[in-house]
């Protein structure tokens, strides 16, 4: 069993880094990107993603500074493995829950931050105590420093992301398939529960219901998919990329599967708090599909304009992309407190259902200078939040220095610096950044280091 | 109520590698009850006990964790004279089942003997550390105590005795646990 849970965990910390996420800006294997901060200063990644214009566009060049591809020099996983050698990570203290050293946040923020890159600086995982005051009218739990944890808002994740987008084109026009994922999970506290677990005075009150509100969707599926992409106009010299460039994509969405669950968990506290029964009641919706058989029609857009060292762009995806399944049921799912179990019951049955798809965006731009120096931004809302990364990268003969800043999807400042030195075909790169991707209200630093071939 | 107890362990075992420390408000659950006062009746020339047994719950879970330590924080009771003087002394037994506090073993807290007399009640403090022995109890969700009032009477007279009556006031006990949950 535990080496189940152990091979399931290794999984995770490989496979992460190719899961969608969040924000696909917060992780790449580019230590140039990471060094600006989180901006892709080049034309592919997430501008080409969201930006149907893009396809007209070369990708890469010697005027955009963009290597053809990175490769990822792993030091994390060198000290990860020396700090927990593989032939003994069933017996690992991290892995194993019965283990008096085995602490949940450390495992959570190492699923949340594989360990490609070196932790420079580990966001400090929270070790305090807890104390819980009982009594028969009162409940008072104090979490210590953990408390600030207890978010204010719905928290949760989610992503749109395209599994694969392939096909051909002629003349400007692109015709292919793409894979579409699109979930979302969201959690709420309400106000007695957020008390309960944040107030080191009165804690829970008697009579209190304490619910936990959650909203989630996922939804997949095939979208054969008609494109254009064309320069529109083009500057006074047409070998340049100078011009504005169009783009844009119809989706015809073949849905596949979907699913949807709404409703609270709640517990009614009783009065006096331990001398009566509480009451725990789940009253969730569960919507699904039965056949393979949604549909719908969206599309994307895109602008590219560029003169001379100056760039800028706008993508929007998914506009208008709402799902109609035909054959979908609901349920309710509700708990029985006598026996202590889930009972599911079908409420209607082959009734239609819609469901959206979020629309996404990003709007970029960079000014390449003549001297060297190229800056950039970006702002990406990939279908929980926006991300705004702001960088720049100053290249001197075969040196390159590089820094920005990026405010991430929960508001909050990051900074990235690094350099990197390109010998011919072959560049080495370092960068420095910082992230909240843990379970803490401190900043993590990494430095990531790749390999870039030109 | 342990479904609210287990809900909010989910948040303890959050807190990483800390300690989960409970307060729990004894007297809070036998206040009026009846089982907060312990009767004496000690005849002539010769000590005797009496006692009373309660059941405490705790959060579920903590089976195989490591209790540090279990520690009467406050905790007070009058000793009510009605007749007679002698001594009276307080011990508490920890046990997992009612019938186990009966065992010698599982004394967990003997409180030196106050003199009594008849008259106003006197107060009497009760802290202190509980015997090591009985810690791996605290990790189970069910807890029985006995309080006992542990009573001599060296005089002849009155014939009826040393009668009287232990009430407590006030009783909370504190039980660090290294978090193992689950």
């Amino acid at each position: 069993m535990r080496s189940g849970v152990v091979a399931v965990a290794l999984a995770l910390l490989v496979l992460a880094p190719l899961l969608p996420r969040q924000a696909s800006a917060q992780f790449s294997f580019d230590a140039r990107r990471y060094g600006m901060g989180g901006v892709s200063l080049s034309r592919d990644g997430n501008a080409r993603r969201f930006n149907p214009a893009y396809r007209a566009l070369k990708t890469h060049g010697e005027t955009t500074g963009t290597p053809k591809f990175s490769i990822p020099v792993p030091i994390g996983l060198i000290k990860f493995f020396k700090d927990h050698p593989i032939n003994q990570l069933s017996h690992d203290p991290m892995f194993d829950p019965k283990s008096t050293s085995f602490n949940p946040f450390e495992l959570t923020n190492l699923i949340f931050n594989p360990p490609i890159f070196y932790e420079v600086k580990k966001s400090p995982t929270p070790t305090n105590n807890v104390e819980i005051t009982l009594g028969k009218n009162q409940l008072i739990v104090n979490l210590g420093g953990s408390r600030v944890l207890i978010p204010e808002q719905s928290f949760g994740l989610g992503s749109t992301s395209r599994l694969f987008d392939a096909g051909a084109g002629f003349g400007g026009f692109h015709i292919g398939v793409m894979g579409f994922l699109q979930y979302d999970v969201a959690f709420t506290l309400d106000s007695a529960l957020r008390r309960a677990l944040t107030d080191t005075v009165t804690g829970v009150r008697p009579g209190d219901t304490l619910s936990l509100l959650s909203d989630a969707i996922a939804q997949a599926g095939l979208a054969p998919t008609v494109g254009f992409a064309g320069r529109l106009m083009h500057g006074a010299d047409p070998a340049t990329d100078d011009g504005l460039y169009l783009g844009g994509a119809v989706h015809y969405y073949l849905g596949a599967t979907f699913g949807r669950l709404t409703g609270p968990a709640q517990i009614r506290v009783g009065s006096p708090i331990f001398g009566t029964t509480p009451a725990v009641a789940l009253a969730d919706t569960l919507r699904t599909s039965n056949q393979h058989n949604g549909h719908g029609v969206g599309g994307d857009v895109g602008f590219v304009w560029v003169s001379g060292p100056f760039e800028v762009g706008v993508g929007v995806n998914d506009i208008g992309a709402e799902l109609t399944w035909s054959d979908t049921k609901v349920q309710s799912i509700s708990y029985i407190t006598t026996t202590g179990k889930l009972v599911t019951r079908i409420d209607t049955n082959h009734v239609e259902t819609k469901t959206k798809l979020p629309v996404t965006y990003i709007a970029n731009a960079a000014l390449r200078m003549g001297t060297g120096t190229t800056v950039g931004g970006d702002v990406v809302n990939s279908g929980r939040g926006t991300v705004i990364h702001v960088g720049v990268e100053q290249r001197t003969g075969p040196f390159a220095v590089r820094g920005g800043v990026s405010r991430d999807q929960r508001k909050k400042m990051q900074f990235g610096f690094g350099g990197g030195l390109r010998l011919g075909p072959i560049g080495l790169d370092v960068g420095f950044f910082t992230h909240s991707n843990s379970l803490s209200t401190q900043r993590a630093i990494t430095m990531a280091t790749a390999i870039s071939i030109y | 109520m342990k479904a609210l107890a287990a809900a909010l362990l989910v948040f303890v075992a959050a807190c990483g590698q800390g300690k989960a420390i409970f307060n729990v408000d004894v007297y809070s659950f036998i206040a009026g009850t009846g089982k907060d006062t312990v009767p004496y009746i000690i005849p002539p020339s010769s000590s005797a006990t009496g006692s009373t047994v309660q059941k405490i719950n705790l959060p579920p879970g903590f089976g195989s964790s490591i209790v540090d330590s279990v520690r009467i924080t406050n905790g007070s009771a009058n000793l009510l004279t009605t007749s007679g003087s002698g001594r009276i002394g307080f011990q508490l037994y920890v046990a997992a089942d009612s019938a186990g506090t009966y065992n010698a073993g599982a004394l967990a807290l003997n409180l030196p003997d106050t003199a009594v007399s008849a008259g106003p009640p006197i107060s009497v403090s009760i802290s202190g550390d509980l015997s090591a022995a009985v810690h791996t109890v605290f990790s189970q969700p069910t807890v029985w105590v006995r309080f006992v009032a542990n009573g001599s009477n060296p005089n002849a007279l009155p014939v009826t005795g040393l009668q009287g009556k232990m009430i407590l006031t006030a009783l909370t006990i504190r039980v660090v646990v290294e978090d193992k949950i689950f």
